[in-house]
């Protein structure tokens, strides 16, 4: 290649903006992260079989405690006494937000530990692109991992679906990606300031799990906690997701989830962004980006 | 006068350290080199306090979930049909229990299996094994230093629990749960020895510890009991070791009553355990050395 080609190569890429750009950015990002996880071939296999490792606990307490397929009490509760449906597609709504959450909230963290983040950092994209083209990422891959869980769920324990319900319960998971995003932009903000920060990470997710109704309704919790749990958008998310799953389309309280969500969207967007600009700046101020 | 003192205690270093090397005799085990692991690996941990601390208090996050889960199905008190099946009248009284024990086998499955590729990531895993000491000292005296951790642990595991769940146990049984903890530890540690081995072959330690420790729990009765499993499941859940250990414990910390056939009869169970995951785990882990080195794989990642 000529020295002129590759200049005007270089020339074509510092001029490249807009929305497509970013877009391909962020795609370009998810393939290669497709490429890491596949080139592990234990990854694949813990891929496909984690999401029913995960369901199987839950399933086997609830059979140990319950003693049948349905619950009487739990139906006093949300109105449903179908607990395996309930817990299956909580929990695999779970796998989806357990993989936005620590894949993407320590995308920024894996790329300064393979020496790339630097070099990221000075490509002509937004910096926000590198973290949504990891959400991109565990979208994708947590999304499949929903999908094979369901099926599992329906295939092999008999779960119940509501078929007119997947449409909108693909819109809510659409509306809780946004939400979910303030959240993984707070996790990156802790990872660039604390580096070895999985403990927060940790620490965090794991409160929000436990006050979200992946296999619980929220009444079952302590009132303070009921109160944690109606600010996190996790909770509506579970909720829309599962009601839609559930019910279909016809549920006032699925309704109420999803206006819920839309107004925590805009507060942990809005919220999440904002702290992400000023936090990123503040480490690129401090020469701290490269810092183990 | 001050510089000839330095180069002898130098020389004498030096001295001393040659003359190990040419009397160097290859030993089946280095107590030396295991305790000096051991300190080195606690003096790391005690640098991060929070770690250990988090440790104790992330479990309890965690099976909280499975409480609620349970409470949410069958009420707030625990169901006929638990009882009935497990002959426990107290579901968190029960839980808690497995999940003390777990945490031992967590510990060996995520300390003792992944030592080695800590300290590969730390840069040191190839200067330690240029170290004129046999590799199992190594790992064991990482494994001393994890057990004192998980005791550590899971000691406050039991106290937040306690004060949280308001659960009681029997203390006068104490000695016989120390007598088997100690055998299930001892164990634990070849287990410990066959997932390192596995690890410094296929390296990639997330998703294999991962894998491990997923289903080693999930067939144990940390949260169910084993007659919640399917018959065959049932079978390869008492090959792990802490499932005769959690049964045992539950007995002895929850009714307060032993029953030394019983009891025995677990003792020399997993006594036996021990003695297989030893020899498989040494075999293993030697193997996975000799065959990572073969390849010079071993500083690989």
């Amino acid at each position: 290649m000529t020295e002129i080609k590759r200049s005007a190569i270089f020339e074509r890429m510092w001029k490249r903006e807009g929305f497509r750009a970013e877009l391909r950015a962020a795609n370009a990002l998810a393939i290669k992260q497709w490429k890491v996880e596949f080139s592990y071939p234990l990854s694949v296999l813990w891929f496909i079989v984690m999401p029913i490792l995960w369901f199987i606990p839950l399933l086997i307490t609830g059979t140990a405690v319950s003693g049948g397929e349905e619950s009487t009490y739990l139906e006093g509760l949300v109105g449903t006494g179908d607990w395996l449906s309930y817990v299956a597609i909580g929990s695999a709504y779970a796998g989806l937000s357990i993989s936005m959450m620590w894949g993407t909230g320590f995308a920024l963290r894996r790329e300064q530990n393979v020496g790339t983040l630097e070099t990221l950092m000075t490509t002509p994209m937004g910096k926000g692109t590198l973290v949504w083209g990891s959400t991109l990422h565990n979208l994708q891959h947590g999304g499949l991992g929903v999908i094979l869980q369901l099926c599992g769920s329906v295939l092999i324990f008999g779960v119940q679906l509501n078929i007119w319900g997947i449409l909108p319960a693909l819109g809510v998971v659409a509306l809780s990606i946004i939400a979910m995003q303030g959240l993984v932009f707070t996790i990156v903000c802790v990872i660039l300031l604390a580096k070895q920060a999985w403990m927060v990470v940790e620490l965090l997710s794991s409160v929000l799990f436990l006050v979200a109704p992946m296999s619980y309704p929220i009444a079952v919790l302590p009132p303070a906690l009921q109160y944690i749990s109606v600010a996190s958008p996790l909770t509506w998310s579970v909720e829309g997701f599962r009601g839609f799953l559930m019910e279909g389309i016809g549920s006032s309280l699925v309704l109420n989830a999803v206006g819920a969500l839309i107004v925590l969207d805009v507060v942990f967007l809005v919220l999440g962004v904002l702290m992400f600009r000023y936090t990123e700046r503040y480490v690129r101020m401090k020469g701290a980006l490269s810092q183990f | 006068m001050t510089d000839t003192s330095i180069d002898s205690k130098e020389d004498q270093v030096f001295l001393n350290g040659s003359s190990y090397l040419t009397e160097f005799k290859p030993v089946f085990f280095d107590w030396t080199a295991a305790i000096i692991i051991a300190k080195k690996n606690l003096r790391l941990a005690i640098r991060y306090p929070a770690n250990v601390l988090i440790w104790g208090i992330l479990p309890v996050v965690w099976f909280a979930p499975f409480i609620l889960m349970a409470t949410a199905i069958a009420g707030p008190e625990t169901s006929v049909y638990f009882t009935e099946l497990s002959g426990f009248d107290n579901y968190i009284t029960f839980s808690i229990i497995g999940w003390f024990v777990i945490m031992f086998l967590d510990n060996s499955i995520w300390g003792i299996g992944n030592n080695f590729r800590w300290e590969q990531f730390s840069g040191t895993l190839e200067p330690l094994f240029m170290a004129p000491v046999p590799r199992v000292s190594l790992l064991l005296g990482a494994a001393f230093s994890d057990s004192i951790q998980a005791v550590f642990q899971t000691s406050m595991l039991l106290g937040i629990s306690t004060v949280i769940f308001g659960s009681r146990y029997v203390l006068t049984q104490i000695l016989p749960i120390a007598i088997i903890m100690l055998v299930m530890i001892i164990a634990l540690y070849g287990f410990g020895f066959m997932v390192a081995g596995l690890i410094i072959v296929f390296k990639d330690p997330s998703v294999l510890t991962e894998l491990v420790s997923e289903v080693t729990w999930m067939i144990s009765p940390v949260q169910y009991p084993l007659a919640a499993l399917p018959s065959p499941v049932r079978f390869a859940a008492y090959l792990i070791p802490t499932t005769l250990a959690i049964v045992t414990i539950r007995e002895l910390a929850i009714t307060g009553i032993m029953n030394v056939v019983s009891f025995l009869t677990a003792l020399c169970g997993l006594g036996l355990i021990a003695i297989l995951f030893w020899t498989i785990g040494l075999g293993s882990f030697r193997y996975a050395v000799r065959w990572s080195r073969e390849r010079g794989h071993m500083g690989g990642f």
